[in-house]
């Protein structure tokens, strides 16, 4: 029979609900083990130059101390294992403030914290440090990467000249922070001559390989587990050092440790998004056909390593356009490396795009939803390959009824309520649809009468839904109810699989536990010898051939045909504003994003990940920004009472509403991803907001009330 | 944090005993400062004093006016009723300020002793000379855009964090105190948080072993027109960018006395006595507001980062005189 009763698509309660608010669900640092040392880093407070001395002895008489480990005593370690950021105290040099150059294991936390602050540095500095990020910008450099090299399309850039409409500005967004809930933590426990590490991984063969190889073992010597994990947003993807100093520091002092990141060492351990300056020059006829879109970015990075996000992505893609010139240059900084940031390179990069776009909408004096849609491109530009399917215009149009669009004042400045100003704004966003390899294993028993499933693959759930969504995968594949499924995930000793990452997890993992109910179901067929007009479930087979176990592995891969669509979710974004007229101070009273993003496997945990993800967009618009001190290169900006996240009232009515789409293209289950597209488009939307407010058009993030005085 | 002893005073007496004894010890009340502190290694007691168990939280009217416990709470102060009747803008600075768990345990008595959220200070590895005398002052060349517009000195320009000791100035608050006698001793709240002059470490007008047992609020006659606007970069869990408390003695439209004084501009609450000046017998207009506004912020001398704080000041200002007008 079919089942038309499909779990699949209905918005169900997590299945781990219940475990996380009780406290039983098991983050990193709650995993018991006996005799626990604790590591605490200390770090450098120079930004570039090298240590001359280290001197523990004070430090060592502490009470408690075990052992204090510097590059004077640390093994060595291969420091291209595939961590980010360096940092692995393998010699004296220092290339950021802030950069481990130490830690300290005792018999607890708090002595080795009272230990760190005893340890006594002496430094040469190097004069010539990069951490001035104003003067460096002056002369940027080429980027080294292949894929951050000119694009050119049609005339590029030249063509802007004999544009009848043109914008030409300068977008500028700070440096942000991922501060996940879950500060990142490892609890390292050796077992002869492998080692487990407790740690949230967004990746778990990831950090697998990237421990390994650091270490010097080899990857089966190295287990990760991480079934539950307090928030990444990508600073959880690539591992940091911590990760394998927690086993460097157990191995050293024979016990297990345990090592978790302050909420201030956060700022300067674990990656950024990087400061970007985005020009965006768009060139147009007056009745807005786009005839030229330049995007060119200067970025800041690290001083031993180049990431940057892709600030372009947005623009290569979003508009129908014949020129186009795509550029990125950057200013290596004695800085943490850069990293992953939720929506990267399009978050940041569809600020500056589409406020352009707004700006060109305002100078043209048109509605900015008929400019979008008048340069909506048939195909994608970049590539010239097919949409696997597009819904921006979907999203803009229902997104447009929905909101109450119809009620914006074209003029700005002119829409009062009371004291407050109002303002609309809209933006849109993308990002790529993939499916990455993974495999799952699927256990079926048989007990009185019932079938139970265990489903195992080496996934990683960032409180985003993962387990919620693959048992309803299962439970659909194989026919049994979701209570009888079990899931074990994040663990690398699990079928390996894909990361949490990029917006590709549900896609690749959910093919994946699919696939494998599909082959389950195919080899209890074969073993029951039977024929069937109706293809049996699962379930069925193993109750009627009265199986006592049966168990099979898949591995399952993107379709090969997906190569030559261009496949992508996407969204718009509604934001209404409210700002006082007097003190500046702005308040998002309702936000509205529209996405299509295929099928939703499960609307209440996906609305969550949107409004999440519209939540930090209001932190990007609103509030965050890290401070470097140009004298330094720390951060003036160093807690949470300075770097400044949105609070309860900062969020006004949020809805999530998404595209009913069937787009079997990209992957056979129809999943495009949502965990990146929720951030994208929405400091544009809230920017565009607040000019439609104010008739002031800031151009840089964040918008606190000081850019929006009178003046 | 370093290592403490920990000892519970049972009385007053007990309390100054204690402190007197230990040059480095500190009294513990709410904690919600002292702790951060302490962990950041900015404050580094040797001995704590636990005043938990003292009779000090009690909020009760007096012949004058009413009197506020030290240890009484900051959430049960601002939602008690003759606050909310009386002060009202007491009650809205505390509520303004913080979140409402830190506000359900710090008390008024330290709320008084918070000490200034500059970045630097908090920062052991930079100069400060408020931490550490004689080492330099970082924010004064370096991102100071919270820092202050009024009455820094080359030695410190940091500001005072505080929303509840804003309304206090403005209602010529008393600070009751204990001194090492035994004996009491009264303050005035505008001389009780000083300018940093050339001795930033300290905050305050307390000498070491004095301890605070009341805030003495006088009668007023302007609950029914007064307000309090906090200007943040959020809108809430925010220290100000720059506050506004505002209270207007009313003679029809006349304004017979004028109480005024702004936070996140200076090292004390900032009274501004100029616009006060101005107000007094002046009719309560738009024109005048802004005319008072601009007279008590011709005189700020901003830093690098806070040349805003001008122009948000006379907004602030005029926005607080407009909301106390209407009551």
């Amino acid at each position: 029979m079919e089942n038309t009763n499909k779990i699949i698509g209905k918005g169900i309660d997590r299945i781990d609900g219940i475990m996380k608010i009780t406290g039983k669900a098991s983050y990193a640092t709650d995993y018991p083990a006996k005799n626990m040392a604790y590591a605490v880093l200390f770090k450098s407070t120079i930004a570039s130059g090298k240590i001359v001395q280290i001197n523990t002895t004070d430090a060592e008489k502490s009470p408690g101390v075990i052992q204090i480990i510097t590059h004077e005593n640390a093994p060595k370690l291969n420091i291209k294992g595939g961590l980010r950021g360096g940092a692995l105290l393998q010699g004296p040099e220092i290339i950021f403030h802030g950069q481990h150059i130490g830690m300290v294991v005792a018999e607890t936390f708090e002595q080795a914290t009272a230990a760190a602050h005893l340890v006594q540095v002496k430094y040469q500095q190097d004069k010539t440090e990069k951490i001035d990020f104003d003067e460096l910008a002056k002369n940027p450099e080429m980027p080294k990467g292949k894929e951050l090299a000119d694009l050119v399309r049609g005339a590029g850039k030249s063509a802007l000249a004999q544009a009848e409409v043109k914008i030409e500005e300068e977008y500028e967004t700070p440096i942000e922070h991922h501060h996940p809930m879950e500060p990142h933590a490892t609890v390292a426990v050796w077992e002869g001559e492998n080692v487990i590490l407790y740690n949230g991984s967004q990746i778990i063969n990831g950090a697998q390989t990237a421990a390994a190889a650091t270490l010097n073992l080899k990857p089966e010597q190295v287990r990760i587990v991480s079934p539950y994990i307090g928030g990444g947003f990508g600073s959880k993807g690539g591992q940091w050092a911590n990760l394998v100093l927690t086993a460097v520091a157990a191995q050293m002092v024979k016990r297990p440790v345990k090592l978790a990141l302050t909420r201030q060492q956060m700022f300067n351990s674990v990656g950024l998004r990087q400061r970007n300056i985005q020009k965006i020059s768009l060139g147009a006829t007056k009745e807005g056909v786009l005839t030229t879109l330049a995007h060119e970015t200067i970025s800041h990075t690290a001083v031993d390593f180049e990431y940057i996000e892709p600030c372009g992505d947005c623009s290569k893609i979003m508009y129908e356009v014949p020129n186009s010139l795509i550029s990125y240059r950057v200013v290596p900084m004695n800085l943490i490396l850069p990293t992953y940031t939720r929506g990267p390179g399009k978050s940041t990069g569809s600020f500056a795009l589409e406020c352009a776009m707004d700006e060109l909408a305002h100078q043209l004096k048109m509605d900015p939803i008929a400019l979008r849609i008048k340069n909506e491109p048939k195909k994608d530009p970049s590539n010239g390959k097919p949409w696997s399917s597009r819904t921006t215009v979907k999203c803009l149009e229902e997104g447009a009824k929905a909101f109450g669009w119809e009620k914006r004042k074209a003029i700005p400045g002119t829409h009062f309520s009371g004291e407050n100003l109002i303002g609309y704004g809209v933006a849109c966003g993308t990002y790529p649809a993939r499916q990455r390899d993974s495999s799952a294993n699927i256990k079926l028993t048989l007990k009185n009468g019932q079938v139970y499933a265990t489903v195992e693959i080496a996934a990683s759930d960032l409180g985003t839904g993962t387990n919620t969504i693959l048992a309803q995968t299962a439970a659909d594949g194989l026919g049994i109810p979701l209570s009888r499924i079990t899931m074990k995930i994040g663990d690398s000793d699990l079928p390996p699989a894909a990361g949490s990452v990029g917006s590709v997890g549900a896609s690749s993992f959910a093919n994946a536990v699919n696939d494998a109910c599909g082959k389950i179901t195919d080899e209890l067929l074969a073993k029951s010898g039977k024929q069937f007009f109706v293809r049996p479930t699962a379930n069925d087979l193993m109750i009627s051939e009265k199986i006592a176990a049966f168990e099979t592995q898949s591995s399952s891969k993107a379709p090969a045909e997906a190569e030559q669509y261009s496949a992508h979710s996407f969204n718009a974004n509604f934001a209404e504003v409210s700002i006082n007229k007097l003190t500046g101070m702005v308040k998002v009273t309702r936000f509205l994003a529209v996405t299509g993003a295929g099928k939703i496997l499960n609307p209440k945990t996906a609305r969550s990940q949107i409004i999440g993800g519209n939540i930090w967009g209001i932190g990007m618009a609103l509030t965050e920004e890290s401070v470097v001190d140009p004298r330094y290169g720390n951060f003036a900006t160093r807690s949470f009472a300075d770097y400044h996240v949105p609070a309860n009232l900062d969020v006004g009515q949020l809805d999530a509403m998404f595209i009913n789409e069937v787009d079997l293209i990209p992957n056979k289950m129809g999943v495009k991803g949502i965990g990146e597209v929720g951030i994208v488009g929405v400091a544009a939307a809230i920017a565009n907001a607040v000019f439609n407010a104010t008739g002031k058009r800031i151009r840089s993030l964040p918008i606190t009330p000081d850019k929006l005085l009178p003046s | 944090m370093i290592p403490f002893k920990f000892s519970i005073a049972k009385n007053q007496s007990e309390a100054l005993g204690l402190i007197h004894q230990h040059q480095h010890a500190a009294f513990l009340a709410g904690g919600t400062n002292i702790l951060d502190l302490m962990k950041e290694h900015v404050a580094q007691p040797t001995e704590i004093i636990d005043l938990g168990r003292l009779p000090l939280s009690t909020i009760k009217s007096t012949n004058t006016g009413i009197s506020l416990g030290a240890l009484a709470k900051n959430t049960e102060t601002a939602n008690h009723p003759l606050i909310r009747k009386d002060y009202p803008v007491l009650s809205k600075a505390i509520l303004a300020g913080a979140s409402a768990q830190i506000r359900n345990m710090a008390s008024n008595g330290g709320n008084l002793m918070q000490r200034t959220r500059c970045s630097y200070f908090y920062d052991i590895n930079m100069p400060c000379n408020k931490r550490v005398p004689g080492s330099g002052c970082a924010a004064m060349k370096g991102f100071n855009r919270m820092h202050a517009i009024f009455g820094w000195s080359d030695q410190c320009v940091a500001v005072y964090p505080s929303d509840m000791a804003i309304a206090l100035s403005a209602l010529n608050a008393n600070v009751k105190v204990m001194q090492q006698n035994g004996s009491e001793r009264s303050i005035p709240f505008t001389d009780f948080h000083v300018l940093p002059k050339d001795h930033p470490e300290k905050d305050n007008s307390l000498n070491h072993g004095e301890l605070i047992t009341s805030i003495e609020l006088p009668k007023n006659n302007f609950a029914s027109h007064s307000s309090y606007i906090k200007v943040r970069d959020r809108n809430s869990y925010a220290f100000a960018l720059v506050s506004v408390a505002a209270g207007f003695e009313l003679e029809g439209n006349t304004i017979k006395t004028a109480h005024i004084a702004m936070g996140g501009v200076a090292h004390k609450p900032w009274r501004a006595l100029k616009a006060e000046a101005f107000l007094k017998d002046k009719a309560a207009t738009f024109a005048n507001f802004i005319k008072a506004a601009d007279l008590e912020m011709s005189s700020a001398k901003p830093l690098s980062h806070n040349k805003f704080k001008i122009e948000m000041g006379k907004q602030t200002l005029i926005h607080a005189f407009e909301v106390a007008l209407k009551g």
